[in-house]
């Protein structure tokens, strides 16, 4: 019995017993130790007194109800209170006993600690909580990065349709893959066309070569600098593209910008350019003119007094040497007069060559006085040692005049104008551009004219800029020089003091080297040549010139036969030419022509030796002299006979 | 689905005067197992469960509908309508004593009496209102309802193991008879707790009997008195019973204050 009452007192979970009307009866030591009552306490109150607020109501609406109704009830998680107000988890069984009558005799109440178990159940339970708010955090962010790589799938599908250049994908054999819009508004093909086929199958042929080498480069670095090839249109046409491009997990990426327009805009611009600077070298030419046809006047004045002394019978001898002199010396200056206004106004190809500064200044220099004017002192100071520089003639000797016509503006038309050369400089820093290594040939121009006002210093090189009146000035001519200097490597710089005058300097790099261009003086050393009664057959349609031809012809040794064209000179000539030593031709002439006349000779009788004589290069630097000989005009006696007595062979006497 | 079959309507007794009995929070209609024959042999009686309680149609349940009394109150117009009650007796426990007082309101002809077991217009104490419960309590009880820490410890594992969905594998084990899905539950006694139905008492004409238990921690001695003194129309019965459930504790003493009161004649 004693056992019995310890195991009820002590046993490892809580008993109570409560009367029929709910109120406890007894109950055991562990219970009362557990909610740190004595027993004494306990006994009398209801088992709900126990209980938290929570599980007074729970056990008033669920459990009492159900141990009324069924007699029992398992299992209940509910909350003791303590003594001290702490909780105490347990678990509750309770039993209905009743007597043989089905009355209650008493409620038999089994109290489980429940500490451990309800703390598993909290973890278990904030586990899942947690484990469900990741789940719906995952979920979240799924749907969230979907959406995000939707939006960028839409924007990159944009970007890939919207694109103006080309854009494709295709493996590393080059096969396309992929391609976007911008293949059929550029080359009209459809991406089915296109999808599957090798990009060499589109290509120019003439650009295979350097389109596999883009791309077999681009597999281990990528294509930066644009490589431009041709693809075909569908309709057959060929148009250009700069290609860029990478390589990246086995696939190659470009981007193709179309440049057909560009090379059509470049050419454009090379053609305006060129008609630019021919138009600038005739505005040169147009300021040489007047200044041309005053010299001329000057030297036909000469010549004409001379003439009208000549022709006094009663001229002393010393008088007349002095006469013919000045009318030679004139003759001589008249030429090299219009022999530099033919080169300077030449149609070529312009081409840098090898030139002698100081020469090409001083033949420059001397043209300069007919261009200002003879209010204006030209003064050279021109070194005597080569300063060899590599830039186009034509477009240097434009630029001197260009820069002389300025100056004697600036002069109003008197004043010094002084060219000079110094061969030992440098290019200084200039307009923000640093200085640069080397020598140059520096030209400079002096004018003691107005000067230019410091505001306008930095535009006066500005295609069109000019402070002239209108028809006086293109304002091209600066601008020209400045093109030219920057072109040949140099630079050209100003400086100017209002008032004072204006300094042009022209730098132009120098080289070490000879003049690629020849000689241009032949002396006159050999006594005067005459002939020995051969005969010439003289064909010039211009009659003073085939008259004076005859007569100086005649005059020193030859026979002449006059034909007025080259058709009447093959006549003249017949089958073999018999009778006829040289043929002395003008070049320009109605009909075929003096060329085409030496040409005709040449294959029918290749004996007989052909003399061309022009006035004008521009035919032969066209089509060349073609191995015949020619004298310029204004050719002297003198020349013809020496080169006559070189070509026809002495007779046989 | 027809009314009768949503709330698992059982109907009894003769083809008289309709006696509806409505269950409180926490059990289904077996809280009037012991009562309800008593008036079989005067009365139609009619038993049916709250929506979310033993054999009704869960599916009907609507969060919204039943955030309150209202819908609860609804539910039983709807009910008596469906059944064609007028002039019965509506015999509600606890929570469904105010439900009833809701429902005379919305429609008073449906019931010429009510019968108030244990009611309380509101469970948290006021200004000179004494409801029984502190707002920490009112807080701590829905605190404890939200862990799912009291009560059925069957129902832990599969609230744990995330199979909420299927009680009835913890449920059937333990009770046949107080059968509630856990989530309605706990919502029906936010609904139940958070009310403040004292204004309503003024607007019911029925004759009213408001049956108080000796020792009720839910519904205390207090609160009788005070639904007493705010209908229009009502007497009082304390009963020497003690706890919340004198249906089931102490029937016979129910039984007889219940037909003391329906003897008696209108008005008297």
């Amino acid at each position: 019995m004693e056992d019995l009452e310890d195991l009820f007192e002590n046993a490892p979970c809580g008993y109570a017993s409560a009367l029929p009307n709910g109120r406890i009866s007894k109950v055991n030591h562990t219970l009362a130790t557990w909610l740190d009552y004595p027993a004494g306490q306990i006994v009398g109150r209801r088992f709900l007194d126990l209980l938290n607020i929570a599980g007074k109501v729970y056990y008033e609406t669920h459990f009492a109800p159900l141990l009324r109704m069924q007699g029992f009830f398992y299992e209940v998680a509910l909350d003791l209170v303590r003594a001290d107000g702490t909780t105490l988890p347990v678990l509750v069984n309770a039993v209905v006993r009743k007597d043989a009558t089905g009355g209650v005799r008493f409620i038999r109440i089994t109290i489980f600690n429940a500490s451990d178990r309800r703390r598993y159940e909290h973890e278990m339970l904030e586990a899942r909580r947690i484990a469900e708010a990741a789940t719906v955090a995952l979920r979240d962010l799924n749907l969230n990065l979907e959406a995000r790589v939707a939006d960028r799938a839409r924007a990159l599908e944009r970007a890939w349709r919207l694109s103006p250049d080309l854009l494709a994908i295709a493996d590393a054999q080059g096969t396309l893959l992929a391609v976007n819009g911008a293949w059929t508004d550029l080359l009209g093909w459809q991406a089915s066309d296109l999808v599957g086929q090798s990009l060499a199958g589109f290509t120019h042929p003439d650009d295979l070569e350097p389109t596999r080498t883009a791309l077999s480069c681009i597999t281990t670095e990528p294509l930066i600098e644009p490589s431009e090839y041709r693809l075909r249109h569908a309709d057959g046409s060929f148009r250009r593209f700069a290609w860029t491009g990478a390589f990246e997990e086995g696939q190659i990426y470009v981007t193709g910008r179309h440049t057909t327009v560009e090379h059509e805009q470049a050419a454009a611009l090379a053609r305006a350019e060129e008609a630019l600077r021919q138009s600038q070298k005739l505005e040169a030419v147009g300021q040489l003119t007047g200044g041309v046809a005053h010299d001329f006047n000057n030297l036909l004045t000469i010549i004409r007094s001379s003439v009208d002394f000549l022709r006094r019978p009663d001229l002393p001898e010393d008088r007349r040497v002095r006469y013919m002199d000045a009318v030679s010396d004139t003759v001589d200056r008249a030429a090299k007069l219009t022999g530099q206004l033919l080169a300077f106004a030449r149609r070529q190809v312009l081409k840098p060559t090898v030139f002698n500064v100081g020469d090409r200044l001083r033949g420059v220099a001397d043209m300069l006085d007919t261009v200002t004017g003879a209010r204006i002192h030209v003064v050279s100071e021109i070194p005597d040692e080569p300063c060899f520089v590599m830039a186009d003639v034509s477009q240097f000797e434009t630029a001197l005049v260009n820069m002389a016509v300025n100056a004697r503006d600036a002069m109003n038309g008197a004043g010094t104008l002084t060219l000079r050369l110094d061969n030992a400089g440098n290019l200084p820093a200039i307009r923000g551009h640093s200085a640069a290594p080397g020598r140059f040939a520096c030209v400079s121009l002096t004018d003691t004219g107005s000067g230019i006002a410091p505001d306008q210093v930095s535009r006066i090189f500005e295609p069109f800029f000019t402070t002239k009146e209108v028809g006086k000035g293109t304002g091209l001519g600066l601008s020209q020089v400045f093109g030219f200097a920057k072109q040949s490597g140099g630079d050209v710089e100003v400086e100017s003091e209002p008032g004072r005058g204006t300094t042009f300097t022209l730098y132009l790099p120098m080289i070490d080297g000879e003049a690629s261009e020849l000689p241009a003086t032949t002396r006159d050393s050999e006594g005067f040549p005459t002939g020995e009664g051969q005969c010439v057959l003289i064909v010039e349609d211009n009659l003073e010139v085939g008259r004076f031809a005859t007569q100086i012809l005649e005059d020193i040794g030859y026979r002449t036969t006059w034909a007025a064209n080259a058709e009447e000179a093959l006549e003249k000539l017949g089958a073999d030419g018999a009778g006829f030593d040289v043929v002395f031709s003008d070049v320009v002439m109605p009909g075929m022509g003096g060329l085409a006349l030496a040409k005709i000779l040449q294959r029918r009788m290749p004996d007989l030796p052909v003399l061309l004589a022009s006035g004008y290069s521009h035919v032969l630097a066209q089509d060349g002299q073609h191995d015949f000989e020619l004298v310029h005009k204004p050719y002297s006696a003198h020349q013809l006979g020496r080169i006559l007595g070189r070509m026809v062979p002495r007779r046989r006497t | 689905m027809s009314v009768v079959r949503r709330h698992n309507v059982k109907q009894g007794g003769t083809s008289g005067t309709a006696m509806v009995f409505a269950h409180g929070f926490g059990c289904d209609q077996n809280m009037w197992r012991f009562v309800a024959p008593a008036f079989e042999d005067r009365y139609r009686t009619i038993l049916f469960d709250h929506i979310g309680a033993g054999g009704s149609d869960l599916a009907a349940y609507d969060v919204e509908r039943y955030a309150t009394l209202d819908g609860y109150a609804d539910d039983v117009v709807e009910l008596c309508r469906g059944l064609s009650v007028t002039g019965g007796v509506f015999v509600g426990h606890s929570v469904s004593a105010m439900i009833g007082v809701l429902a005379a309101k919305k429609a008073p002809e449906l019931f010429a009496s009510l019968v108030l077991v244990c009611p309380s217009p509101r469970y948290l104490d006021d200004d000179g209102y004494v409801g029984g419960f502190t707002r920490p309590q009112v807080e701590e009880l829905l605190e404890f309802l939200d862990t799912n820490h009291m009560g059925w410890s069957q129902a832990m594992a599969p609230t744990i193991m995330g199979n909420a969905d299927r009680p009835e594998l913890s449920e059937e084990l333990t009770n046949s008879f107080c059968r509630m899905d856990p989530d309605i539950a706990k919502r029906f006694a936010r609904a139940t707790f958070l009310a403040d139905n004292r204004a309503d008492l003024a607007d019911v004409k029925a004759r009213c009997l408001v049956i108080q238990s000796s020792e009720d921690v839910i519904a205390p001695q207090e609160v009788g008195a005070y639904v007493h003194r705010h209908l229009a129309d009502s007497a009082f019965a304390l009963l020497d019973a003690t706890g919340h459930c004198p249906n089931l504790s102490a029937p016979a003493e129910t039984i007889a204050a219940i037909a003391e009161f329906l003897r008696e004649p209108s008005g008297g």
